[in-house]
């Protein structure tokens, strides 16, 4: 109940900052809510479904890509509808997490730091991969990726200012979260921590353990990859770094310093860490990274729960169980 | 209902069970008897399929499931209560139980309501954590959550190990009653005598990899020998 109007309070707040901040910052706020989607995905798939993805990016990268390639019309000049292309994105980034996360899960399966290791080498692949796509724009990426153009009844209408595309953006993110708070209330929440914290324990009670780590990735990958073909809308540009290493690690960095075993922790994790880095960087200049630095290794030793979530959880637990 | 025939198995290369054969009958409680180390628990995991056989064959209810993965094994009807009882500590009770509900979906599953009535002590403490209870409510548990699942037999692995015998002798009186009442075949691999004296039908002593001896409870309540044998009580 009190994390419900905990959200609501940081989804009231982020709603009206833009009387506060004016375009610039508005601009640059609706980026981070894209980070935090993409914060969200992988405190899905990391803090409650303990699969420990390196490379995140690499499904934020899938999904923007399709997103540029489809509603540029390189594949069918007829079909540039944002709709397909944003259902193409989670599709697509879904599909290659169930192609990889079989590999990787199937029979005794990989966890631990040998799937960290694993997940960012194929971060890597993927970048170097996108890096030499001469089709796809190689080093330089793919140019022009026109906005997100909504239709309804006939009528269209482009984001393309600041104030609808944020609230756009915003009205997303809520609903995903609302979305993924609600699956991890349900059953399969249930079924998430168990296969977390005793994987072993869930065979001989009737699961497979495969169709559980799987489907938490898949759709972890989903909502990355909605977030990245959001992404490359705001920027008009996909390029290889959404998809490689720096991205991966970054996203890391903000869900260990919000916390991992908690969405809305995250979320702000990223929101948080992206809008120090503007202030800070322009005042430390490269020292910044130190400062994250220094952030991140207290989060992981002395608050492993993460540097918001600990506060947070205070507060909206009072008495009473631990959320999940 | 179940027949094992010829089955080794082990970790590694070093083999536990040996052309181990033996038959389980349909509706009755056995009991497996035998020191450490001779292989009970092996048999167990073995046929639950935690543990790979190396070779032989295992029948249940006219399936060869030898080659299956758990938790088919499981939805095929065989309940399993593991050694050191194995619940989900940070869990509700409620939610121990659903959980098992859950994974035997579409399955001839029982209802929260029947599982309460046969231990009202899980009703009481339905919204309690599983990990604050003591050894033995734990124990009710982690049997009342392989019994929702709705298992023709159910596997029992010591469920008396650090239990208190007041406890232990409620157990086996409400597993005899279940037994009775539903026509479930268990069987149960255990120490304790006082146990195996409420609980079984009939008694298989194991040595070394292998069955040594089979005997009525009623052969065994007359005659202590084959306990001194076995088990140097």
């Amino acid at each position: 109940m009190r994390s419900n109007l905990l959200a609501l309070l940081v989804f009231a707040a982020l709603a009206a900052a833009p009387i506060l901040i004016g375009g610039y910052w508005t601009g640059q706020l609706t980026t981070y809510l894209v980070y935090g989607l993409l914060a969200m995905s992988l405190s899905l798939v990391w803090g409650y479904g303990g699969i420990l993805c390196f490379g995140q990016a690499m499904f934020f990268g899938i999904g923007g890509y399709i997103m540029a390639v489809l509603t540029k019309g390189m594949i069918l000049p007829e079909l540039t509808s944002s709709y397909l292309g944003l259902i193409a994105a989670m599709a697509g980034s879904a599909l290659f997490a169930l192609a990889l996360g079989y590999f990787l899960f199937a029979g005794r399966g990989i966890s631990g730091a040998y799937l960290a290791i694993i997940t960012l080498a194929m971060a890597l692949v993927l970048e170097r991969l996108m890096n030499n796509w001469y089709a796809l724009g190689g080093y330089n990426g793919l140019l022009n990726v026109p906005p997100i153009k909504l239709t309804f009844f006939g009528a269209s209408f482009e984001l393309w200012d600041r104030m609808p595309t944020f609230y756009a953006v915003l009205a997303v993110v809520a609903l995903v979260y609302l979305l993924v708070s609600w699956l991890l209330n349900s059953t399969y929440g249930l079924k998430l921590t168990a296969n977390r914290t005793h994987p072993d324990r869930l065979a001989s009670l009737g699961y497979n353990v495969l169709i559980i780590r799987l489907s938490v990735f898949a759709l972890s990958a989903a909502i990355a990859g909605l977030a990245g073909a959001i992404f490359v809308t705001l920027d008009g540009f996909a390029s290889p770094t959404l998809i490689g290493f720096t991205l991966s690690t970054e996203a890391l960095i903000w869900v260990a310093i919000g916390g991992k075993e908690m969405l809305l922790a995250a979320f702000l994790g990223a929101i948080l860490t992206r809008t120090a880095e503007s202030w800070l960087s322009e005042i430390f200049g490269d020292y910044w990274i130190l400062i994250l630095g220094i952030a991140f290794m207290i989060s992981v030793v002395l608050l492993p729960k993460g540097l918001l979530a600990t506060p947070l959880e205070k507060l909206t637990q009072g008495k009473g169980r631990k959320s999940r | 209902m179940l027949e094992i025939h010829n089955l080794s198995s082990g970790y590694g290369d070093a083999m536990v069970l040996r052309d181990f054969s033996c038959q389980i009958d349909t509706g009755k409680v056995t009991a497996l008897m035998g020191r450490n180390g001779m292989g009970k628990t092996t048999l167990v995991k073995t046929i639950m399929g935690l543990i790979r056989a190396k070779s032989g064959r295992i029948m249940f209810d006219g399936t060869a499931i030898e080659k299956q993965p758990t938790h088919q094994i499981s939805r095929n009807g065989m309940g399993y209560v593991p050694q050191g009882r194995e619940i989900f500590a940070d869990f509700t009770v409620t939610e121990n139980l659903r959980l098992s509900l859950l994974g035997h979906e579409g399955g001839n599953v029982l209802t929260l309501q029947q599982i309460y009535d046969w231990f009202p002590i899980l009703k009481e403490r339905a919204e309690q954590r599983a990990g604050t209870f003591s050894g033995g409510q734990q124990q009710i548990l982690a049997i009342a959550r392989s019994l929702i699942g709705g298992p023709k037999m159910l596997l029992l692995d010591e469920p008396t190990e650090g239990i208190q015998p007041s406890i232990v002798h409620e157990i086996g009186v409400q597993l005899k009653r279940i037994a009775h009442e539903t026509g479930l075949s268990i069987l149960i691999v255990e120490q304790n005598v006082d146990m195996v004296r409420t609980l079984a039908d009939e008694v298989l002593f194991m040595e070394n990899g292998a069955i040594q001896e089979r005997c009525d409870i009623n052969a065994m309540r007359d005659d202590d020998s084959l306990l001194h044998r076995y088990l140097s009580v």
